[in-house]
């Protein structure tokens, strides 16, 4: 177990410039598909979020979280959506879409995880900038509590890379894996207090607590944090905690299997 | 103290399983794509690697380049081997430069290699001006070229040529094997799988002869070329039904009923088989 983890971790990080080159290519191809390339990257994310703002603000008049008007604060949750939701589709697929390559050189399998979560990364720094600029016209500015966000992203991008490492290899066992998460992308958002305040199950403390321990909630939650509440790191230690077990865990998992299938991937295809 | 070895085989075999016609045994029969190999290269050998179609070439350059594990046995490898593949992770999209740069770094090269062997490849590759274009307008002939010389530029001690020589045209041809002649000279060990015999002939100090995953002769070139041909002659000569027979024979040899299965085996199968 300990050995497996060790080797995923060191192959991962003496890998660093094969992740970084791989996913930079990656992107400029994807780039240069289009005419219009990176605007692209900028105008998705953007047009995705008119969309909920169109049906929850403007169709359903959400009202005001707290103080906080409905945009800004579903925005400050969206970016980790948006961040996060591709990393799990394109991760399941890490593996399987570079079959080419990895039955053709020894390569360093467990690395492919890194390279699309690295590459999606650069998407959510684009939104994150049409974030600010929304915030702006809602009069948030920028301020030192922001600095934490460096803290939940580092987090988001360990449990994206922890996640697609499991979920990567359990595809190749079986492609119904990415099936199966692509059916249940949808209900992920929906079960995340994304679009819709926790506050609003009070009524069921039971589900509130399911709820509180998902993951990617945390992440949302320590974004908004940042954003609007400013209490901390430390007042969510128990979301916290549960969100490092449930991590480590999908990691150990994650890189089991990835050891014990490493050179059986080529028989898999 | 160096070793002498560059590639030890002890008893290695690869299975794979197969499915069986019928439905109803769950128990498939299992299938040597290699059965029992066991030889010793010694380093700064050139090896060519002979075989009919369907004798466990190409399985054998995957296993050597350890791309795939083995089911039994023992394999040692003395030194880095690099699999000398073609086409492989040349994007589409990207110009020739960039595809330079990422197929480099996809084979681990730092970003500092990338940079000295970058002229030599652009040299070797021939591809001029069209170095910025996307590679999606390049001749076939031009990305085997780019993808052929990017692998040539890697330092392996072990290279392992598949069938590589059979793309582009007699002049590029040629310009390989003088390249590869080259790192004979360097002391490298060339493994060279081909069908060419005038190629293994040439180029090869030794030759290895696998017929139905089995190692059937290895030793001097001559000689086993010489046998080699023969053994195609003597194929060729026979009635289709007498062929049949032939292969059957093989085949046969190389199935297992049902022997013990480790519990990967098992699990994999379980998935495969739902």
């Amino acid at each position: 177990m300990f050995k497996s983890m060790k080797f995923v971790l060191k192959e991962n990080l003496s890998n660093l410039y094969r992740i970084y080159s791989i996913s930079k290519y990656e992107l400029l191809a994807d780039m240069r598909d289009s005419k219009l390339g990176l605007f692209w990257n900028f105008a998705n994310p953007t047009i995705q979020v008119l969309t909920y703002w169109f049906m929850f603000g403007l169709v359903f008049k959400k009202k005001n979280v707290g103080s906080i008007e409905y945009l800004p604060w579903m925005l400050g949750g969206m970016v980790v959506w948006f961040f996060i939701s591709p990393c799990i589709t394109n991760g399941c697929n890490a593996i399987f879409s570079k079959v080419n390559v990895i039955t053709k050189m020894k390569f360093p399998v467990s690395v492919l995880p890194a390279t699309v979560v690295l590459k999606e990364l650069f998407n959510h720094a684009c939104l994150m900038a049409v974030m600010v600029i929304i915030f702006a016209m809602y009069g948030i500015y920028p301020s030192w509590h922001w600095i934490q966000l460096i803290y939940y992203l580092v987090c988001a991008i360990i449990f994206a890379v922890c996640l697609s490492l499991t979920t990567s290899v359990l595809n190749m066992l079986a492609r119904d894996t990415r099936k199966l998460i692509l059916a249940c992308m949808r209900l992920l958002l929906y079960l995340t207090p994304v679009l819709w305040s926790i506050d609003q199950i009070n009524k069921y403390p039971l589900i509130k607590s399911i709820v509180k321990v998902n993951p990617i909630y945390y992440i949302v939650q320590g974004y908004r944090d940042c954003f609007f509440y400013h209490h901390g790191i430390f007042y969510y230690w128990k979301s916290g905690l549960a969100f490092w077990v449930i991590t480590f865990v999908l990691f150990a998992f994650g890189s089991f299997i990835m050891y014990k299938f490493k050179h059986k991937f080529i028989d898999l295809i | 103290m160096e070793q002498e070895y560059a590639v030890e085989f002890h008893h290695v075999s690869k299975i794979y399983a197969l499915k069986s016609k019928d439905k109803k045994y769950t128990d498939d029969k299992r299938f040597y794509a290699l059965k029992d190999l066991s030889f010793q290269i010694p380093k700064g050998e050139v090896v060519g690697i002979l075989g009919t179609n369907g004798s466990g070439k190409s399985t054998m350059s995957l296993v050597l380049s350890e791309i795939s594990g083995i089911d039994e046995g023992e394999m040692v490898v003395n030194g880095e081997q690099a699999l000398i593949a073609i086409n492989t992770g040349l994007n589409m999209q990207l110009t020739g430069m960039e595809n330079i740069e990422l197929k480099g770094a996809l084979l681990g090269l730092t970003k500092k290699r990338i940079e000295e062997i970058k002229q030599g490849v652009i040299d070797f590759a021939e591809i001029g001006d069209f170095l910025y274009q996307p590679v999606k307008k390049y001749s076939s002939g031009m990305k085997s070229r780019l993808g052929f010389s990017i692998n040539l530029c890697l330092d392996p001690d072990i290279l392992i040529v598949d069938e590589a020589l059979s793309v582009g045209d007699k002049g590029f041809a040629q310009k390989c094997i003088n390249k590869m002649e080259e790192l004979k000279n360097e002391g490298k060990t060339i493994i060279f799988i081909s069908h060419s015999l005038p190629q293994v002939r040439d180029f090869c100090d030794t030759a290895m002869w696998i017929e139905g995953g089995m190692l059937k002769e290895y030793g001097e070139i001559n000689e086993v070329c010489d046998h080699y041909a023969e053994y195609v002659d003597y194929y060729n000569a026979l009635s289709n039904d007498e062929k049949k027979k032939e292969r059957d024979r093989k085949f046969a040899k190389r199935v297992i009923p049902n022997g013990k299965t480790s519990f990967i085996d098992k699990f994999l199968r379980a998935i495969k088989n739902r």
